[in-house]
């Protein structure tokens, strides 16, 4: 049986998903935005949850919100639940009248009663469930109360089917409704009372929809009729006149189940929102807890963990796995390959887990204590005189994370142009995988420094950014209005089990991108290493790889590292930014990381490194962001275009760095 | 104008329908109308955008908006 569960945003949908379901499919959910559907099994083991994206009617403005309409018109649901919250009933019930149009058994799950009864709103489920007609069970997302009741009334409950003229629209629209009808008699499957209203309303997915069944020309003259005989009869859009007969049947709904006192209490909210979107204090604020972040993920615990684990990997491992290869007796090449390509190529990547880790669970704390809306309230203004607005900001901010689900994060932003500004943007964005290259070679260089020259990566990255936003927003972009429109969330005190769970999701892609990518990828560039031109075993300087690296090495000499390691690194970047680090712990193979930063010193001065670094973070999106921009775009010429401008705008910065440094006589 | 609302005032909303029709869109999804209350809770330095609150829900929308839409002082 497959069940969706819809619900506005913020409501809990993904807590509840979590604690119905005891395992899930994995379908791209990496941010705190639901950005596609992603579907879970109940306890059971049977049936399925689909969980989709946030929103307030089934009309919709965003992409994401496109999701939830297109998979009513195209799969087959069987059951719904609807979560509502409490505290913001009025508004959630809207959702629930058309959702009751479909026409399929809904359930709904009453969440945020201690919310709503602390603002002195009181919900009656029973009451609730009798005025609507069907099922009302309450929940509490967050802790898991009531989950299991609500379970099993979903799946082996007897769900009526539901009543779809719960609202009455009047003569006009009721006739309406029945001469589609006859229109679409025998032709599809879908409610035509729900089809009829959605295309009333403007949806654009139903009335394409609607044009491949009847055809344009006909549906057209239908809409235009009944649009016409409203707007003479109320002197109101059919939209609005919609809008209007839900809202007094929602009143009537409110009136009958649920009782509303007022109570003038400051909610702690609204406490920390005075501090925190203060007109003075909100950037500085902002700007102090992002320097936290960078403090606490490098110096303050970052490094430390990341010096235990490297000493681990490459102290009592390493010579473990030595040991048991001399044991088994493997030739030299396994022993090679095992060590000097598997062991330095992978275990250099992983020694910076702790630091990866650390990062994420900070965005999961942003996102799940709903601070980060307030970052896009508190940055709009900034947002808008470059030519994006505020919520493009988010996406930007999970880009640290990592830039996929940044750019799908992108969805929410509802005009297409800022949308495809921020797609093409966020990749400029530092993500977690270029991390590691930062750490080892302020490691190397800047061992005073470590976290600002970091921090001034990043901070150029979203520098460059907003510089080509206002350049491509005047140029190549030009035109239409800028839609800013946001929902601040209340804070809540987020729970240490939600917060490892998102945390864990989102650094679990590292951790399997270092077993499968990263781990093909050693063995490869190992090998590369490991033979050449003239046989195997041959000296690094023969190698394969030297004579690939050489190849283009020239091209980066004005840019301060011409030597063919750094060339042939910057080939295996384009796979992943973490390849460079494996790329370059198997040509430097050495014991250990310390010896590697050592050994930099040989081949780049701190000048070239710091030129290196701003290359490494601009010059290219990795392969899977490149597919990303390709998937979210759906154009060849914009994925050519996010690349080749990364690689234009990479080269004449580090070259302005290098050669600038090199003349105020930093070199 | 809400616009033009003092930190801490309230209004309720007289007339929304001269700003941009997404913009109203938006704001009708998320519940706010003509006839509703609003209480302006914060205004973003150098233009930026202003948060106001309306049954108990916060919600951030653009300066120039919001002096489009025509408010009554309460």
């Amino acid at each position: 049986m497959e069940i969706a569960l819809i619900g506005n945003p913020n409501t809990g949908k993904t807590s509840l998903f979590n604690h119905l379901t005891g395992s899930y499919e994995y379908v791209g959910n990496w941010s705190g935005v639901t950005v596609e559907k992603k579907i879970g099994i109940f306890k059971n083991n049977k049936d399925k949850l689909i969980d989709l994206p946030g929103i307030y009617t089934l009309n919709p403005l965003s992409k994401d919100e496109g999701v939830v309409t297109q998979f009513l018109l195209t799969e087959i649901v069987d059951k719904m639940l609807n979560i509502l919250d409490a505290s913001q009933i009025e508004r959630n019930l809207h959702l629930t009248i058309q959702l009751l149009e479909y026409g399929k058994p809904t359930i709904i799950g009453l969440n945020m009663m201690d919310v709503a009864s602390k603002r002195g709103i009181h919900v009656d489920p029973v009451k609730l469930s009798q005025t609507l007609g069907i099922p009302v069970a309450p929940v509490v997302a967050r802790s898991g109360k009531g989950c299991t009741d609500l379970a099993a009334t979903i799946i082996e409950g007897d769900i009526p089917n539901p009543n779809p003229s719960l609202v009455h629209y009047g003569t006009e629209i009721e006739e309406a409704i029945e001469k589609l009808e006859e229109l679409l008699e025998g032709k599809q499957n879908h409610s035509v009372r729900w089809l009829a209203l959605q295309l009333f309303e403007g949806n654009q997915y139903v009335k394409q929809y609607l044009y491949s069944v009847i055809g344009e020309e006909r549906l057209n003259f239908f809409l235009q009729q009944i649009e016409k005989t409203i707007n003479t009869n109320y002197q109101t859009s059919l939209e609005q006149f919609i809008f209007q007969k839900r809202k007094a049947k929602i009143d009537w709904i409110i009136a009958d189940s649920a009782i509303k006192r007022n109570l003038t209490k400051t909610p702690l909210s609204e406490k920390i929102d005075a501090i925190v979107t203060n007109k003075i204090l909100g950037l500085p604020i902002f700007f102090l807890l992002m320097y936290l972040m960078f403090m606490l993920t490098f110096d303050w615990l970052g490094f430390p963990l990341s010096d235990y684990l490297d000493g681990l990997i490459t102290g009592p491992i390493a010579s473990g796995i030595e040991s048991l290869l001399s044991a088994v007796g493997a030739s030299d090449f396994i022993h090679a390959l095992i060590l000097d390509g598997i062991v330095a190529g992978v275990g250099g990547v992983l020694v910076f887990v702790p630091q990866i880790f650390i990062l994420f669970f900070f965005i999961s704390l942003l996102e799940d204590s709903g601070y980060m809306a307030r970052v896009a309230l508190v940055m709009d203004r900034l947002m808008e005189a470059v030519g994006l607005n505020g919520k493009a900001f988010i996406p930007m901010m999970i880009g640290f994370g990592c830039n996929v689900p940044g750019i799908m994060a992108a969805r929410t932003i509802e005009t297409p142009k800022e949308r495809l500004l921020t797609i093409l943007l966020t990749p400029l964005m530092s993500c977690s995988a270029r991390l590691p290259i930062y750490a080892l070679f302020v490691g190397a260089f800047f061992v005073q420094q470590k976290a600002l020259i970091v921090l001034s990566i990043y901070v150029l990255g979203i520098a460059v950014a907003f510089i080509l936003a206002k350049v491509f927003s005047s140029t190549i972009l030009k035109g239409e209005t800028s839609l800013f429109v946001i929902e601040l969330p209340p804070y809540r005190l987020p729970q240490f089990r939600a917060l490892w769970r998102s945390t864990w999701d989102k650094g679990k892609g590292f951790l399997k991108k270092a077993g499968t990518f990263i781990f093909a990828g050693s063995v490869f560039i190992w090998l590369l290493s490991y033979a050449g031109p003239s046989g195997m075993d041959v000296a690094l300087d023969d190698s394969y790889l030297a004579v690939i690296g050489g190849f283009i090495a020239p091209l980066f000499e004005p840019i301060g590292f011409n030597s063919w390691q750094a060339g042939a690194s910057l080939i295996t970047g384009f796979l992943a930014k973490e390849a460079i680090i494996s790329t370059m712990n198997i040509i430097y193979f050495v014991p250990d990381e310390a010896s590697l930063q050592g050994l930099l010193s040989n081949y780049f001065t701190p000048l070239s490194a710091y030129s290196f670094m701003i290359f490494i973070l601009l010059y290219i999106p990795c392969l899977a962001t490149t597919a990303t921009i390709y998937k979210e775009t759906g154009s060849k010429r914009w994925t050519v275009f996010s690349i080749g401008y990364a690689l234009i705008i990479a080269y004449i910065l580090s070259f302005v760095i290098y050669q600038g440094g090199k003349l105020l006589g930093l070199g | 104008m809400l616009g033009k609302l003092k930190k801490g005032e309230k209004g309720r909303i007289l007339h929304i329908s001269s700003i941009d029709h997404l913009v109203r869109r938006r704001l009708l999804d998320l519940g706010i109308t003509e006839g509703s209350e609003v209480c302006l809770k914060c205004v973003m330095p150098f233009g930026g955008p202003i948060m106001v609150e309306s049954c108990g829900q916060c919600i951030g929308i653009r300066r120039k908006e919001a002096i489009q839409i025509e408010v009554e002082r309460l």
